[in-house]
């Protein structure tokens, strides 16, 4: 193989050079070429456009190479890093380095790059040649890091040139706590990038961000002895600074191929293949000139690489480098600039669309020919830049609006009522139904949401138009509506009102949730109505139950609270949250076994294990040996507490025996929604006793005022005082006693707060504390019976064998 | 064509749980007879589609008893002639004739057989058999090639096997932000958006990628509105942004990937402001993707038709899988890559071997090993087992061609309307010395054929189905086919035994599925431990599942990844222009793509009223400011070119298009065609041509 092997030499490692290597290796270049490359730099090939952020702080050194030593020798490269290329001996075909070795090649790229200008002045290098210390160049990153450390303890700083890159150095500078002045030669600053009145603009916002900058200044001499002190100008003016940077311009490397006898100008003379004179020599990059033009820019220089390689592989013989529309976009100093092509009209028909807002530092300027942009300039707004730069770009017609180049002009969004609403107007897109289409749905008699969406099909895709489509039916409808009369079933799946379906599951004696599928709905389940169901059944059978587990809301088949992630929370019971060295250490020892990555106190007193994995609950509650805390259900969850009498100041009632004596009473009962309780033992309210769905607050006395409907949650109600009693013994009766009616009355999914407002807080104590209707001996009887039955479910809950209930691989998790 | 039902034949159960002919959600839907020969759907709770169906799912049953419906063989003497009724005995004996003359004279591989991603598990591998074991030719390819192949190279080169989702739809709302490329769900596939609705619901992101302003963008949290043809400087560049603010997940990728430094280095060349000019997208947007994905603790990236159907699609799909392995969003619960697969089956389609390359189960047909499986299998002689045979558009350019394929056997595809360049394809399906098509109706392709042949629909007969999350599914049988219809497994098995290969194809398909499962035991599609029973029980098997005990496997790569070490591999996806960009000549870019009431080659849907009177004709969507450009104004007719050829269509004024973009849905016969305009490029690994960008010129039609 190697013998067949022609040898290709690269001179130089940089963007182009690396560039172009890796292009020749994506065309199968590794088998037909042995590659060697000359590198001035003793690392691999780095981006150097992010130098620039290298100097400001925003990237590390090794984030920004893109090919780091290894690649080289992964890709059979032979690489000399830190050897530069002397000579080229054309007759012989080898390039030779400075210590003199000869290295044959059969096809030679030079990519040899580009190297700062340096204005003729005097005071920039010591007699040895070098810099004089504090002067630098912006180019490699050796230049970044002297930089960085040269400003170490500086005060001041001038760069010398006031284009893209000495502007980006300025930034850099001012991040390191400089003083910095710009010192330009010209009359506006980025002169390639901007037109005059651009510059203007920039540099108000530039000196407004404290940076100098001088225009039209010719810097003669670099002042001080063995060290930078200052500038001075050819109009005689000086300038003290501590150290300067010199960005005046770049100049093609281009001596080690006029030392052969290559043609050329500024940059070696290159045709459209990216060949030299000589047809075994090519040149790319910034050292190249391609119909009278070079690049200092990464794009064109990629777009070269692809050509050569193109052509020197014979992958593509035809491939042709036909020149680059170069763009620039940055920031400087916080200012966007965007800019693209020609920075000012060269035609007379060119056509000029201009927007100026000096005193917000904002300019745009677009340059138009025959309908397709040909230069741009954007300032301080760029929001248009990547739709612009893609035109310019790829030669998009442009819209004749010309306006709508340079802004946004959205509508501002409209309200629409249903009234003005078209009827074309789509409203369920999985069906393709029209608003014309439900209004006329409503006309032929169908009065209500579910009727129209039966009939049309509206909101029965995806499902996330329905809320619009009962809109549009009320509209239509003019506020008539025919309740349908399915919102008051307890479920949608059972076509009965809550009473109705507790006195046809009592005379039928229908104890399970697939009995009264099979008896009240004709046989057809209904997933969404099970979990409302099985609470029901409960509520109304206690331990005569009988349970399915699909039933349940995974929170109550498993018995433990999911979480986002998917992992499970599970909180222990204790009591009125009083715990003791015993339970703390099992807790600690079960949340080290199973690595629970977060323990929390929650805002009911208890102690949160989170992050637990479905498959370790059964034995979490095994080695935990405590019962269930409840932290899941639609049920009773806790009853927080404050200290009470026996060690606070202000008590009045011993809140603790309270909460403790009522978690043994409600613990576990189920309920349309969850529970959440506290007690209080004054009124100062530290346990928030007074904005739970139950709460006892201990007044002068020794007696309790019983509240009921508060909420602190995603509502905020203080509850109603349902009334004050004498002791705890009744506080535990009335409240059973409104738990149950609770129970039995409301919704499902109705919180306490939303159930006593609907009911009246004047109805319910008149049932609960008067027993207006006479059912308050019953209510007690129910309730005890439900606490009667109650079982630790994490005891009772263990899987049956096969039973993959605690699977992980449940396809379904919720 | 009408002909009538005959009522006797159709008697069936009343109520049948079966699912939608259509897109790969496969949704569950009852069918319930009125009377003998009209059916209704009904909502049906099932894991995919809980209930929900869109407009199509909900008018299928109306092809049941279109008066369309082809009940006879049809065929033709000479192409001048128009086709005419025959008997089946006809029909079969002359395809038999045709295949036999033409393998004579130009040898096997001049038979070709092209089959389609809506065909059942058992079809697709019956039709695989009989191509390799009954005419024994190499060339046999599906219209799946059209559909992911892209993201099933990726697949199979990133995580070594290719399924398109690796975990259950019922995990999307679980996943703190999800990208989704170059999809309209809330179009194509409208019941799938319960999930994204839910995870939105749950606090977590979506952003969508799209060159258009979609019903599914509006839902989305971010919308970015990419330049057609640049995805993978877009996932290469939110993997430079990971880098860049330290986003990634070292530990995932020290512990479960291999050649991280490939893609790093190719990332490392994607800095947002060049992304920017390459995309289209701003950098604040970039930006602002990045952190939504790179601090997400789940997240999920699925791409569909955008990104894939390019000649780049493979490294498109890959750069976005760099992207979700780089953030360490694999092989864990709520996280991963996935395709979205766009038809029926065309999961269970690719991999039961009506692909050139492959054998079922996902097999290799150069692998020895996997060829012995087989040739045991169906007994016979491993080396009488052919060798890969072209693609599918290779396959369809070399039609009539010296050395090509000469007569062609065509099981559900639409090629004149589906493949890119179709202008071109039909001059190659007129230069084929015989053509044979079954199907239902009498497609654009079928009316071009020697030979018609009429199939049975969906609904009736027995069939499993792979759907997007490769869940096996069951489609139970509702109804009788009409008197003189045949099922494809009838077809095959009567055709094998003319060609003297009787006995080796069983027909009906619990049969065919036990076979299949003989056939996939221990490949990389596994179907051994599933039955027609466990589906019904189970609502769905997910494979691989290698034995009956096996739960089947939801959720994959949570321990490993499907490659010989169990690691995934990054690779360097570089971004490359597309095949063909805007010039002087075609100034703007055409991507095309579907639309909600018709699908894919609109056999079916165009011939229902409801379906057409929300989408009558083929039209071109146009923003508002290019359209003053050129003078169009909403509802005229204009005349779209390129290389290919030039469609007429109407212009649809609408801001939610890029400026530069025109879109043409690809459902549409006749001059309105979208595919007498795109592409047929091939990505070089995938074959899959690129339908999704393509230079366009636009021109004003005085009349039309």
């Amino acid at each position: 193989m190697t013998e067949n092997k022609r040898k290709l030499v690269v001179i130089g490692n940089g963007m182009a050079g690396a560039r172009t290597v890796e292009e020749i290796l994506a065309r199968g270049g590794g088998s037909l070429f042995d590659i060697t490359m000359f590198g001035d730099e003793p690392t691999g090939n780095y981006n150097r456009i992010l130098l620039s952020n290298v100097l400001n702080g925003s990237y590390r050194e090794d984030e920004i190479f893109l090919n780091p030593l290894e690649w080289y020798r992964q890709n059979g490269i032979r690489l000399l890093a830190g050897t530069r290329a002397a000579g080229i001996l054309r007759r012989a075909r080898l390039v030779y380095a400075e210590n003199g070795t000869p290295e044959p090649y059969d096809k030679l790229i030079i990519a040899t790059g580009s190297r700062p200008f340096l204005p003729t002045m005097e005071g920039i290098k010591m007699p040895d040649g070098k810099f004089k210390p504090g002067v630098f160049v912006f180019r490699t990153l050796e230049d970044c890091r002297g930089i960085a450390a040269y400003a170490q303890g500086k005060k001041s700083a001038a760069v010398i040139g006031g284009g893209l890159l000495g502007l980006e150095a300025a930034r850099g500078l001012q991040n390191f706590g400089l003083e910095v002045n710009v010192v330009h030669l010209g009359g506006h600053l980025m002169p390639q990038q901007l037109d005059p009145s651009a510059g203007a603009i920039l540099k108000t916002s530039m000196e407004n961000l404290g940076v100098k900058v001088l225009l039209k200044k010719n810097t003669t001499a670099i002042l001080g002895q063995d060290r930078v002190l200052g500038l001075r100008f050819s109009d005689g003016h000086t300038l003290e600074c501590d150290m300067v940077v010199i960005s005046a311009g770049i100049k093609a490397n281009w001596e080690i191929a006029a030392g052969c006898g290559l043609p050329i100008e500024r940059g070696i003379l290159v045709d459209d293949q990216m060949r030299t004179d000589d047809r075994d020599i090519y040149a790319v990059g910034e050292c190249a000139q391609h119909r009278g033009v070079t690049y200092g820019l990464v794009a064109p220089l990629w777009e070269q690489a692809k050509v050569l390689a193109d052509y020197i592989t014979e992958r593509n013989r035809h491939a042709a480098y036909h020149g680059s529309k170069t763009a620039t976009k940055l920031k400087v100093m916080g200012v966007e600039v965007a800019s693209m092509g020609i920075v000012e009209p060269r035609d007379p028909e060119d056509e000029v669309v201009q927007f100026c807002e000096p005193k917000r530092g904002t300019y745009k300027k677009l340059i138009i020919r025959e309908g397709r942009l040909v230069g741009g300039i954007l300032l301080g707004d760029i929001s248009k830049a990547a739709y612009l730069m893609q035109a310019f770009d790829r030669n998009t017609p442009l819209p004749e609006e010309r306006l709508q180049l340079l802004f946004d002009i959205g509508d501002p969004p409209k309200q629409v009522t249903f009234e003005e609403m078209n009827a074309a107007t789509q409203i369920c897109n999985c069906n393709g139904v029209s608003k014309g289409t439900i209004v006329a749905c409503v006309k032929n008699g169908k009065r209500s949401g579910k009727a129209v969406m039966d009939a049309t099909r509206a909101g029965m895709g995806c499902g996330s138009c329905k809320a619009m489509v009962n809109d549009i039916v009320a509209w239509a409808c003019g506020g008539e509506t025919e309740e349908d009369a399915s919102v008051h079933y307890y479920v949608p799946g059972v076509p009965l009102t809550k009473t109705e379906l507790i006195r046809a599951i009592q005379e039928r004696g229908l104890r399970s949730v697939s009995a009264v599928f099979d008896y009240l709905a004709g046989g057809k389940e209904d997933a969404a109505s099970k979990p409302g169901l099985a609470s029901l059944l409960k509520t109304l059978w206690h331990d005569e139950y009988e349970d399915e587990l699909d039933a349940r809301f995974i929170n109550e088949r498993i018995h433990a609270n999911i979480q986002k992630d998917g992992t499970f929370s599970v909180v222990p019971q204790i009591p009125g949250g009083i715990t003791n060295p015993a339970q703390l250490r099992r807790i600690a020892d079960v949340a080290e076994r199973y690595h629970v990555p977060l323990i929390k106190l929650t805002g009911g007193q208890r102690i949160d294990l989170l992050g637990l994995r479905k498959e370790d609950l059964p034995n979490v509650w095994r080695d935990l040996d405590m019962p269930s805390g409840y932290a899941y259900g639609k049920s009773y969850r806790t009853c927080k507490s404050c200290v009470g009498s026996d060690f606070c100041r202000f008590g009045l009632g011993d809140s603790i025996s309270l909460a403790l004596r009522i978690e043994r009473e409600f613990q576990g009962i189920d309920s349309p929604h969850k529970m959440k309780l506290a007690t209080a033992g004054c009124p100062r309210n530290c346990s928030e006793a007074m904005v739970k769905d139950l709460g006892a607050v201990a007044v002068e006395g020794g007696k309790w005022e019983i509240y009921i409907g508060g909420a602190a949650g995603s509502s905020v109600r203080k509850g109603d005082v349902l009334g004050t009693v004498n002791s705890e013994n009744d506080v535990l009766l009335f409240m059973g006693r409104f738990i149950q009616y609770y129970r039995e009355n409301a919704k499902y999914l109705e919180r306490t707060h939303g159930f006593v407002r609907r009911l009246g807080i004047d109805k319910i104590r008149a049932v609960v504390m008067e027993d207006s209707e006479g059912i308050a001996e019953r209510l007690d009887r129910e309730i005890a019976s439900s606490k009667a039955a109650y079982k630790d479910p994490w005891k009772t809950a263990w899987p049956e064998p096969g039973e993959n209930r605690f699977s992980s691989l449940l396809p379904v998790l919720s | 064509m009408r002909y009538m039902l005959d009522p006797e034949s159709r008697q069936a159960p009343s109520v049948c749980a079966t699912h939608c002919p259509y897109c790969s959600l496969q949704c569950g839907m009852h069918l319930h007879s009125i009377d003998s020969v009209t059916w209704t759907v009904g909502s049906r709770e099932f894991p995919t589609n809980r209930g929900g169906l869109c407009q199509k799912g909900w008018s299928a049953a109306e092809l049941l008893s279109h008066p369309d419906r082809l009940t006879a063989p049809l065929l033709r003497e000479r192409r001048s002639e128009p086709l005419r009724r025959a008997t089946w005995e006809e029909a079969l004996e002359r395809v038999r004739a045709s295949i036999e003359s033409t393998q004579q004279r130009h040898g096997r591989d001049a038979v070709g057989v092209f089959g389609g991603g809506s065909l059942t598990n058992e079809k697709a591998y019956l039709l695989g058999k009989f191509a390799r074991v009954a005419l024994r030719t190499s060339q046999i390819d599906y219209n799946g090639r059209f559909c992911m192949s892209s993201a099933a190279a990726a697949n199979l080169k990133a995580f070594g096997i290719d399924r398109g989702l690796p975990f259950p739809l019922s995990d999307i709302p679980h996943a703190q932000t999800v990208l989704l490329v170059g999809s309209n769900l809330s179009e194509t596939m409208p019941p799938v958006m319960q999930y994204f609705q839910e995870q939105k619901a749950r606090g977590g992101a979506l952003i969508v990628v799209d060159p258009r302003a979609t019903a599914t963008s509006a839902t989305a949290t971010l919308h970015l509105q990419i330049t057609p043809g640049t995805d993978a400087a877009l996932a290469n560049g939110l993997l430079y942004i990971a880098m860049k603010e330290s986003y990634l997940d070292p530990d995932f990728i020290a512990q479960r990937t291999q050649d991280f430094e490939l893609a790093r280095r190719t990332a490392s060349s994607y800095w947002p402001a060049r992304v920017e000019r390459i995309t289209g997208i701003s950098e604040r947007e970039l930006q602002r993707a990045g952190k939504l994905l790179g601090e997400a603790r789940t997240a999920m990236i699925l791409t569909s038709r955008g990104p894939e159907q390019q000649s780049n699609g493979v490294q498109n799909v890959l750069a976005f899988i760099n992207l979700a392995l780089a953030l360490g969003k694999a092989g864990k619960p709520y996280c991963g890559y996935g395709c979205i697969t766009g038809q029926g089956n065309g999961q269970g389609g690719r991999e039961h071997g009506q692909k050139a390359d492959q054998l079922p189960g996902y097999r290799r047909l150069d692998h020895p090993p996997d060829r012995a499986h087989i040739a045991q299998v169906w007994g016979i002689d491993e080396s009488d087992l052919p060798t890969p045979g072209h693609s599918a558009y290779e396959m369809l350019d070399s039609m009539g061609t010296e050395g090509g394929v000469r007569a062609l056997l065509v099981f559900g595809s639409n090629m004149a309307i589906s493949a890119p360049r179709a202008g071109h394809i039909e001059e190659r399906l007129y230069a084929l010395d015989f053509l044979m098509v079954s199907d239902f109706f009498l497609s654009e392709t079928a009316a071009r054929a020697d030979v018609v042949l009429p199939a049975a629909q969906w609904a009736e007969e027995e069939g499993t189905m792979t759907n997007l999350e490769g869940r096996v599914l069951l489609r139970q049988k509702a109804a009788e086919p009409p008197i003189g219809v045949r099922t494809d497994l009838q077809v095959l098995a009567e055709l094998a035994g003319r060609l003297g290969c009787g006995g080796k194809f069983p027909c009906e398909a619990p049969a065919v599925f036990e076979e299949l499962r003989r056939a996939t035991a221990g490949g990389a599609a596994d179907y051994s431990g599933i039955t027609y029973e466990r589906i019904r029980r189970e609502d769905g098997v997910f494979w691989p599942c290698p034995s009956e005990n096996h739960g089947g496997t939801p959720r994959m790569f949570l321990d490993r990844f499907a490659t010989p070490d169990g690691r995934a591999r990054f690779h360097a996806a570089e971004f490359l222009p597309a095949a063909e960009e805007p010039d002087g000549d075609y100034p703007l870019y055409l991507t095309t793509g579907r639309i909600m009431a018709q699908y894919q080659s609109g056999t079916q849907t165009r011939r229902l009223p409801s379906l057409m009177q929300s989408a009558p004709e083929s039209f071109v969507q146009i923003h508002p400011s290019m359209a003053r450009t050129y003078g169009v104004t909403d509802g005229e007719w204009v005349r779209l070119t390129t290389r290919r050829g030039t469609a007429l269509v109407r212009a649809k004024l609408s801001a939610a298009i890029r400026m530069d973009t025109l879109f043409v849905p690809f459902h549409f016969p006749g001059s309105g065609r979208a595919n007498l305009l795109t592409n047929p490029a091939l990505d070089p690994v995938s074959k899959m041509p690129e339908f999704k960008v393509c230079a366009v010129r636009l021109d004003k039609e005085q009349q039309c």
